[in-house]
C-alpha cells in the first residue's frame, strides 16, 4: 500500500475529492510514465500512480486513505492538506468585437437578395403609396406624421421574415 | 282577470321585452356608427382573425404595438400645442375627428383618427373574437348542434394553413432566434401555452432529456436536425460571448442503413452552416478510440458487451468478468487496441504480467482461469471482428464539434447494441474529463430502442442527467419507448426538457402528460336540426392534446407537451442562412486539435507510441497455448 497515495497522483489529501479529479489525474501521471513510451517511462513511478488510482477510486476508499493519513500525521505532527481544491479550468470569455453590430447592417443587401425580394418589394411599395395618399389626403395634420410612421413600423415588423435569416442564425 | 286583459298583459310585456331589446342594439348600432374608424377597424380585425385562425391575444399584441402610432399622434401634437391637450381632452379630439367626416371623404376622415381608432379597433376586434371563441366552444352560440364540431375544425384547417404560409418565409423561422431560443416552426394552436406566431422552445430544454415520438414518414428526422442545429448555434454563441462551453454534439442513430448515411449528410451540411467546423461521420470516415478509457471502466464495458447469461451460466460470466479484468487492468498498463486486447486473453501473457511475485492473488485468479482463457478470446475475437475498426482509434470526441454515429440496428442489433453501449461510455467518460477543454454536450439517439435490449433508454437519460449532458431520444410509437409500461412512463414523465408527439398512432399515454383543461358544456334543447331555448351548461373536463388530433397530424406537424400544456405546431425543414459564414469572433480552434480522420500529430510526453512485446513472451502467442 503506497504511504501517501494522494502523493502518488499529485494530489491534495482531501477526502472531497471527486472521481473524476482522481481519475484525471491518473491519467496524466500514466501518459507520462507509461513503459511503453518511446523513452521508456518510468515503471516505478507509473505503478504507484496505478496502485494509488486503485486504492483512492471509490469515495469510500478515498475517505478511508484520507482517516490513515489523518491518524499518522496525528502521530507523527504532519497534517494532511486542508487548502482549496484547484478550480477546474474552462475556455474565458471570449469579447465580441465592437463592429459585430455593424456588420449586421452591412448584410442588409445580401439578407434582401437572398430572401424574398419581390414580396419585400410589394410591401415597400404598399406602404410608399399609402404614406404618400395619407400625406397628400391630410397634408398639415398631426395624424399624418403618425400615419406615416405606423406604415413604416408595418413595413419593418412584416417584413423581416422576407429577409434571410443572418449568418449567425 | 278576463281572457282579454291577460291576453293584452302578455302581448304589452312581449312587446317591452322586444322594445327593451331593440333599443339595446339601437343603442349599440348608434355607438357602432359614432365611432365608426373603431368600428370598421375592429370588423375588419375580427374577419382577418376568423379568417386566418388567429387566437385573439395576436390582435391584441397587435392594438399594444399600434400604440407606438398614438404615441406619435401625441407627440405632434404637443410639438404643436404644448399642453398634451389632446389626451387631457379625448372627447373634444374625438369630436373634431368627427367634423372631418362632415368636411371630407371618409378616407380622409379615417386617416386623420387613424392613430386612436387602430388600436382601439384592435382590441374591440380581439375581444369580439374571444367571446365569440367562448360562446361557440360553450355552446352558448352556433345555430345547429354540430356548430361547435364544425367551428373547431374549421379553424384547425385555417390555422394550419397560416403556419404553413409562415414557415414559407425564409427568415420567419431560423435555426436560432433571439434570446438564445430554438425555433420549431409555426403555431397552429397553443393550449395552455403562451401563444407566439414562432414557436420556440429555450436551448435549456435540449441540455435536459427530451422525448421525440412518432412514426415513419411524419416528419420525426426533420425536427430533430432542427432542434441539434439549433441547439448547436445557441450553444456556440453562447460560447463566443464567453458564457458558456463549446457545444459538442453526439448524435446516434441506431436504426443505420442508406437512409442514415443521407440524415448524417444533411446534418453535417446544416451544422456546417450553422458554424460548426468539424463534423465527424462515425464509423464511415472517422474513428473513435475505445481504449483510452480508464481501465476500470474499460474492463467493465468490455465485459458488458458480451452477452452473458443468468443461472448456470452465470458461473462462465464471473470467469469472463475476472478475465477481462486482468488483461485490461494488467501492471503494464491498459491494451492500447482491439489486437493487444485479444494478445492478452493468453494464459502466458497474463501470468507473466502478474507473475512479478507482487500479485499473488491476481496471478492465482490467471491460473484458476486459464483453461477459459482460450473461448474467451475467441468470444472477444468475434465480437470485436464484428464490430469492425470503427472503435480502434484514432480519433476522440472532444476532437470535433459534432459527431454523427451509425449504428446498424436493423440490420445487425447484437452489434449495434454494444457499439451503442461502447458510444456512450465515450460520451460519458468526455462529459466528466477534466483534462482539456469542457465542452457543453448534447447526446441524441435517433430510434434508440432498435439497440435498447441492452442498455435500456431509462438507464441512458439518468446517466446523462447525472452527468450534465442533455439527452434526446426518439422511438417510432410509444411502445418503442421501453420494454414496459412502467418504464416508458418513466422515460415520458420525467421528459423535464418536453415531449414532441408526431403522428402516432397511440398517442394516449403520451397526450396524458400535457393533463386536461376545465370547459363549459352546454347541453341544448334540440327542436329538428336546430336548438331550442333551454339547456344546461356544466364544467367538464377535456385534453390539453386532444389524442384525435394528434392521431390525425400530418406530416411535419408536432404536438409540444410539458408543464401540462400542449402547443401543436408546424415544423419548419431546417435551412442554414444561404449568407457566407463570417469568422467567429475569437473562437479559434486549438493548434493541438488533429485533423479528424488523421493520425494525430505525436505530442511530446503524451501516451505510448507503440506497444511493443512484452520480453520473453516471443512463444506464448502461438493458437493453442493456455
Amino acid at each position: 500500500m503506497n504511504q501517501n497515495p494522494f502523493a502518488a497522483l499529485g494530489l491534495p489529501a482531501r477526502p472531497d475529492l471527486t472521481d473524476e479529479q482522481v481519475r484525471a489525474a491518473w491519467r496524466a501521471i500514466a501518459a507520462a510514465t507509461h513503459p511503453d513510451r518511446a523513452d521508456g517511462g518510468d515503471l516505478a513511478a507509473y505503478t504507484a500512480a496505478s496502485a494509488a488510482y486503485a486504492e483512492l477510486r471509490t469515495p469510500w476508499a478515498r475517505s478511508e486513505a484520507y482517516a490513515d493519513l489523518a491518524e499518522r500525521a496525528a502521530r507523527g505532527g504532519d497534517e494532511p492538506d486542508t487548502s482549496p481544491l484547484p478550480v477546474i479550468g474552462g475556455p474565458g470569455p471570449v469579447p465580441v468585437p465592437p463592429w459585430q453590430p455593424l456588420l449586421a447592417g452591412w448584410q442588409l443587401p445580401a439578407r434582401i437578395w437572398r430572401g424574398r425580394p419581390l414580396r419585400l418589394a410589394v410591401r415597400g411599395v404598399i406602404a410608399a403609396a399609402l404614406s404618400l395618399l395619407v400625406l397628400h389626403m391630410i397634408p398639415g395634420s398631426a395624424a399624418a406624421p403618425a400615419d406615416v410612421f405606423g406604415l413604416a413600423l408595418w413595413f419593418v415588423l412584416s417584413g423581416r421574415r422576407d429577409l434571410a435569416p443572418p449568418p449567425e442564425r | 282577470m278576463t281572457l282579454w286583459s291577460w291576453l293584452k298583459l302578455f302581448v304589452a310585456l312581449w312587446l317591452l321585452r322586444k322594445l327593451a331589446k331593440i333599443t339595446g342594439w339601437l343603442l349599440v348600432a348608434a355607438i357602432a356608427v359614432a365611432a365608426w374608424p373603431v368600428t370598421l377597424t375592429a370588423v375588419f380585425a375580427y374577419l382577418a382573425a376568423w379568417l386566418g385562425g388567429w387566437p385573439p391575444v395576436r390582435l391584441y399584441r397587435t392594438a399594444a404595438w399600434t400604440l407606438l402610432v398614438t404615441g406619435a399622434w401625441l407627440a405632434v401634437q404637443e410639438a404643436r400645442l404644448p399642453g398634451w391637450a389632446a389626451a387631457r381632452m379625448p372627447g373634444r379630439t374625438w369630436a373634431d375627428g368627427w367634423r372631418h367626416l362632415a368636411a371630407g371623404p371618409v378616407a380622409d376622415a379615417f386617416a386623420g383618427v387613424a392613430p386612436v381608432a387602430v388600436p382601439a379597433g384592435l382590441a374591440l376586434g380581439g375581444l369580439l373574437w374571444a367571446w365569440r371563441i367562448y360562446a361557440i366552444t360553450t355552446g352558448l352560440a352556433g345555430i345547429t348542434a354540430s356548430a361547435p364540431i364544425m367551428f373547431d375544425a374549421r379553424q384547425w384547417r385555417r390555422q394550419v394553413r397560416t403556419a404553413q404560409d409562415l414557415i414559407r418565409a425564409p427568415g420567419a423561422v431560423p435555426l436560432l432566434g433571439r434570446g438564445g431560443v430554438i425555433p420549431v416552426g409555426g403555431t397552429i394552436r397553443a393550449i395552455g401555452h403562451r401563444w407566439h406566431r414562432v414557436f420556440s422552445i429555450p436551448d435549456t430544454a435540449c441540455a435536459r432529456h427530451m422525448v421525440v415520438v412518432g412514426s415513419t414518414g411524419s416528419g420525426k428526422t426533420n425536427l430533430m436536425i432542427r432542434l441539434w442545429a439549433g441547439w448547436f448555434t445557441a450553444t456556440l454563441q453562447r460560447a463566443r460571448t464567453g458564457q458558456g462551453y463549446r457545444p459538442l454534439l453526439i448524435v446516434l442513430d441506431c436504426k443505420g442503413g442508406r437512409d442514415a448515411r443521407s440524415k448524417a449528410e444533411r446534418t453535417r451540411r446544416l451544422l456546417y452552416g450553422a458554424g460548426a467546423r468539424r463534423v465527424a461521420i462515425w464509423p464511415d470516415e472517422n474513428r473513435l478510440n475505445l481504449w483510452e478509457l480508464p481501465p476500470q471502466d474499460l474492463a467493465v464495458l468490455l465485459y458488458q458487451m458480451i452477452d452473458t447469461g443468468t443461472g448456470n451460466a452465470a458461473y462462465y460470466a464471473d470467469i469472463l468478468q475476472a478475465a477481462v479484468s486482468l488483461a485490461v487492468t494488467a501492471p503494464c498498463g491498459p491494451p492500447p487496441n482491439t489486437a493487444a486486447f485479444l494478445d492478452r486473453l493468453n494464459a502466458r501473457w497474463l501470468q507473466n504480467a502478474w507473475g512479478s511475485g507482487q500479485y499473488p492473488g491476481q496471478f492465482e485468479h490467471v491460473q484458476a482461469a486459464a483453461r477459459h482463457l482460450p473461448d474467451i478470446q475467441l468470444r472477444y475475437a468475434t465480437l470485436l471482428g464484428r464490430l469492425g475498426p470503427g472503435l480502434d482509434g484514432p480519433g476522440r470526441l472532444e476532437e470535433a464539434d459534432a459527431w454523427y454515429c451509425i449504428l446498424e440496428g436493423t440490420r445487425e442489433p447484437s452489434v449495434a447494441e454494444a457499439q451503442a453501449m461502447a458510444l456512450t461510455e465515450l460520451a460519458a467518460h468526455a462529459a466528466t474529463a477534466l483534462e482539456g477543454e469542457q465542452r457543453a454536450m448534447l447526446l441524441a439517439a435517433d430510434d434508440y430502442s432498435a439497440v435498447s435490449a441492452r442498455v435500456p433508454l431509462s438507464n441512458l437519460y439518468e446517466r446523462g442527467r447525472s452527468l450534465g449532458i442533455g439527452v434526446q431520444v426518439s422511438a417510432q410509437s410509444w411502445q418503442g419507448l421501453g420494454a414496459t409500461e412502467d418504464e416508458r412512463y418513466r422515460i415520458a414523465a420525467t421528459a423535464d426538457g418536453g415531449v414532441f408527439v408526431l403522428h402516432t398512432p397511440y398517442p394516449e399515454p403520451l397526450v396524458a402528460l400535457a393533463g386536461m383543461r376545465r370547459v363549459l358544456e352546454t347541453a341544448h334543447q334540440v327542436t329538428g336540426n336546430a336548438w331550442g331555448d333551454e339547456g344546461t351548461t356544466r364544467e367538464q373536463r377535456a385534453w390539453n392534446a386532444d389524442p384525435e388530433l394528434v392521431r390525425r397530424l400530418d406530416v411535419g406537424q408536432a404536438c409540444y407537451i410539458h408543464r401540462g400544456a400542449a402547443t401543436f405546431v408546424q415544423v419548419a425543414r431546417p435551412r442554414p442562412s444561404p449568407l457566407t459564414l463570417l469568422p467567429a469572433p475569437g473562437l479559434d480552434v486549438p493548434d493541438w486539435l488533429p485533423e479528424l480522420g488523421r493520425e494525430p500529430a505525436p505530442v511530446p510526453g503524451t501516451g505510448p507510441a507503440t506497444w511493443p512485446e512484452p520480453p520473453g513472451l516471443d512463444d506464448v502467442f502461438g493458437p493453442g497455448v493456455s
